[in-house]
């Protein structure tokens, strides 16, 4: 990271990035002494990231990423195949599938599958999408769509942790941690890396896990800030019954200090870390009854959203992802869960695309009218794609996992509007032209938002480990406006 | 796209390619040897001046991009040199590297337009291969007779040279000479200023989404240092009156403005139309209405205004209205 000038360095920055040997700890404990008015504690206005300044310009200030946990099916979805339609119940040819890696169809016999729902042509550019989605088409003037992704994992735990981390075991930072720890945050009294989960109701889903917004190897104050989606966004929020706001205040202030003292003396990021937690902490304990409060929305926003306040659902999250982004929340992550559809997808995906059509649109309606969506990047995205071959072994049909296809969405600053990228092969089975893969996703992220993915890494275990992976990854130049 | 993040877009690209130009670094082709042939020669056939020449203008800078990396003063493979015509002519180990007249008999033309896979293509291990414009370029002038001297206009059909890249425009003073001030002032106010981009004539954005409470008329009266630095202010959620858009009128250098949900008029937009940069401007949920939004949409400069959530644009209230 050393390539960028850093004026403006601050004292957490620092000590996280030479402390990486007992030299380093050395050499920051003796700067600290010397120099302690240079490293004094920063003003309260968020944190300041270790780029700095951005070495490309800034298309977009913040994510809103929406997880359709499970793998959405592409065919039902962002991906018509009339081929398949036609050889619907048909032997899949095995030129296709020879040899490749299969996950719960592995030495089953593969029939194709057609698409279960008709799609319909919307926008200015006729873009094809599923019918069950109807109000996402009513807005693909202004998504890109790709129907050319591709993914190295093959299960949910990995593919999520690829999807999250660029790399399929866990451990490593989660790109909100990442984007954070480069930009730093705007908020001061939010978290700078807020996820928020929904379920569509009825069914006990693949888990998730928290690993999947984990700060890996950097400091843990990046990692990401769950809030819930019923009740109190944060459980224990309020006072004790006769504790003032002002005695908490002197409590972490009494805490801090303390905290301070002995972080100066051992320059641990992790004392950093506890030290801003407490701060934030208290700090949410006022924003987020704040952010959380809907009565200051106007009734056509939530008939937009199609939400009532304290519904507990996507809808209701999307709202609020809107919410912490005026607030100036960095990285903001929806999941939506129970898209893993091996069985009774006829039946159970439609659900899923109704609790997340109008909300995912109303989001980009939304952001658009208040000219947010110049400046914000959303991505609608599973982890996996799902097979062109029906899976029967399951019980009602469904489909398996796959990540050699799959169709996903961004919007937004600096990416191209109404636009379709990418293609599969005749039946849907692998991407055959604009062949992206989630490195390339990641890297044109953070080129939106002013980073060099190739020039943005961390010393880890003797590597300069990267978001976006040691393979090689390309911004996807074709999406760019 | 705005033009002129389109035009600091084009820039940023230019520097993420990182290692602008290679002839930077690199010693003038012509060697001295060189250019005394090229002064003889010039005499004896009074042909055109060595600047003038296609050799010079058009081939060189080539070889100099793309070879001597390999084939210089610094590095020899293949014991050849492209550096100097001279070198070009003497050849390499394998033979000469130059047949007059002859493309496809000429080792330089056939290496460069081998199947990039093939191991003898030119240039090697993945370095970035000629465009076929240059390609066009060296076959054109070995079928004119691989001449130093033959003028540059004697070769027809060559493809035009790429215009030169527009000089950079700055859009605000270089922000670095200012910079104990910046941090004084954030420090002081709880507000950041944040260069845009590495380029540090591309000027500050003024943020307070941290704490936008603490951002007032006062906070921005104190600003008057970095005024001129200012290309974005982010003022949506902050106590900013119409007093405190009288201040921001002085940001000369302004092009982004978001005043979301503050206590700003249509009596206070006029003070915005002194900002002959302004090209977008966010009015969200603010009290403004036509009145003051229609003389600032007559703006040269403005590019988008939103409107969403006021009583401005008429009775549907459209959403944004983007200039045509």
């Amino acid at each position: 990271m050393n390539i960028f000038p850093t004026p403006f360095q601050t004292r957490r920055a620092f000590i996280g990035r030479v402390s990486q040997g007992v030299g380093g700890v050395a050499l920051a404990s003796l700067l600290e002494k010397g120099g302690a008015s240079l490293f004094a504690a920063p003003a309260l206005a968020g944190t300041r990231g270790v780029i700095h300044p951005l070495p490309l310009p800034q298309k977009v200030k913040r994510v809103i990423w929406l997880t359709m946990a499970g793998g959405p099916s592409q065919f039902e979805t962002f991906d018509p195949k009339p081929k398949l339609a036609a050889m619907h119940g048909e032997a899949m040819p095995e030129s296709f599938t020879r040899g490749q890696q299969l996950a719960q169809l592995q030495g089953q016999k593969l029939v194709c599958h057609g698409p279960q729902f008709p799609f319909a042509k919307f926008g200015e550019n006729q873009t094809e999408i599923s019918t069950l989605l109807p109000h996402i088409g009513s807005v693909v003037d202004d998504i890109c769509l790709i129907r050319s992704m591709t993914t190295d994992a093959i299960n949910h735990d990995p593919a999520h942790m690829f999807m999250n981390t660029g790399a399929q075991i866990a451990g490593r930072p989660s790109m909100g941690a990442w984007i954070n720890y480069g930009l730093g945050s705007e908020a001061e009294n939010l978290p700078g890396f807020v996820v928020m989960v929904t379920t569509g109701p009825g069914r006990s889903p693949q888990p998730i896990a928290t690993r999947q917004w984990s700060s890996g190897f950097l400091p843990s104050k990046f990692q990401g800030v769950q809030l819930q989606s019923r009740g109190d966004a944060v459980h224990y929020l309020a006072n004790p019954g006769r504790v003032s706001r002002a005695q908490q205040g002197a409590d972490i202030g009494a805490i801090n200090a303390l905290n301070r003292q002995h972080d100066a003396f051992v320059a641990d990021p992790e004392i950093a870390t506890r030290i801003a937690q407490y701060e934030l902490a208290f700090q949410m304990q006022a924003s987020v009854p704040e952010l959380t409060d809907l009565r200051g929305e106007d009734a056509r926003t939530l008939a937009l959203y199609g939400c009532t306040p304290g519904d507990g659902s996507f809808a209701s999250n999307c709202l609020l992802a809107r919410r912490l982004a005026e607030r100036g929340v960095r990285f903001i992550q929806l999941y939506h869960r129970d898209w893993d559809h091996h069985s009774l997808l006829k039946e159970e995906l439609p659900l899923r695309a109704k609790e997340t059509d109008q909300a995912s649109a109303a989001l980009i309606t939304d952001l658009k009218q208040r000219g947010m969506l110049d400046d914000t990047l959303v991505v609608w995205t599973g982890e996996f794609g799902r097979t062109p071959m029906s899976q029967g072994n399951k019980g009602p049909t469904g489909r398996d996992h796959h990540n050699k296809s799959m169709s996903m969405w961004l919007a937004g600053g600096g990416i191209r509007r109404g636009f379709v990228y990418g293609a599969t092969d005749d039946l849907g089975y692998a991407a055959t032209e604009n062949i992206c893969n989630v490195h390339d996703l990641h890297a044109t992220m953070l080129h939106q938002l002013g980073i060099r993915h190739d020039a943005f890494s961390v010393k880890f275990q003797g590597l300069d480990a990267k978001l976006t992976g040691v393979e090689g990854a390309s911004v996807i130049e074709g999406i760019l406006a | 796209m705005t033009s002129w993040l389109s035009r600091i877009f084009s820039v940023a690209r230019f520097v993420r390619s990182g290692n602008a130009s290679p002839s930077a670094r690199r010693p003038s082709p012509l060697s001295r040897v060189g250019r005394q042939g090229v002064a003889f020669l010039a005499i004896a056939v009074s042909s055109a001046r060595a600047e003038d020449t296609f050799f010079a203008k058009r081939v060189t800078p080539i070889l100099e991009q793309k070879c001597v990396v390999c084939h210089g003063a610094e590095k020899q493979k293949g014991k050849l040199r492209l550096d100097s015509f001279a070198h070009l002519m003497r050849g390499g180990e394998g033979g000469p590297a130059v047949t007059a007249g002859d493309p496809k008999g000429s080792e330089l033309f056939v290496r460069v337009t081998l199947h990039p896979e093939d191991e003898d293509f030119m240039p090697a291990d993945s370095k970035p291969p000629l465009t076929p414009d240059e390609v066009k370029v060296l076959e054109l002038w070995i079928a004119a007779g691989a001449s130093e001297v033959i003028a540059l206009a004697a070769i027809k059909g060559a493809p035009a040279l790429a215009a030169p890249k527009a000089a950079v425009l700055p859009l605000a003073p270089d922000w670095r000479a200012r910079a104990p001030q910046i941090a004084q002032l954030e420090k002081a106010l709880g507000i950041r200023l944040v260069p845009r981009s590495m380029v540090a004539t591309d000027g500050l954005v003024l943020r307070t989404a941290s704490s936008p409470g603490r951002c007032d008329d006062t906070t921005l009266a104190k600003l008057a240092p970095v005024a001129d630095l200012i290309v974005e202010a982010e003022l949506a959620r902050t106590k900013i009156t119409d007093a405190g858009l009288a201040v921001v009128g002085t940001f000369v250098n302004l092009r982004v403005l978001d005043l979301t949900r503050t206590a700003v008029t249509s009596t206070g937009l006029n003070d915005l139309l002194a900002l002959k940069n302004l090209e977008t401007l966010n009015l969200t949920a603010t009290a403004v209405d036509d009145s003051g939004v229609a003389a600032l949409r007559q703006m040269a400069s403005i590019k988008q205004t939103w409107v969403f959530e006021t009583k401005a644009g008429g009775a549907d209230n459209p959403t944004a209205a983007a200039k045509k």
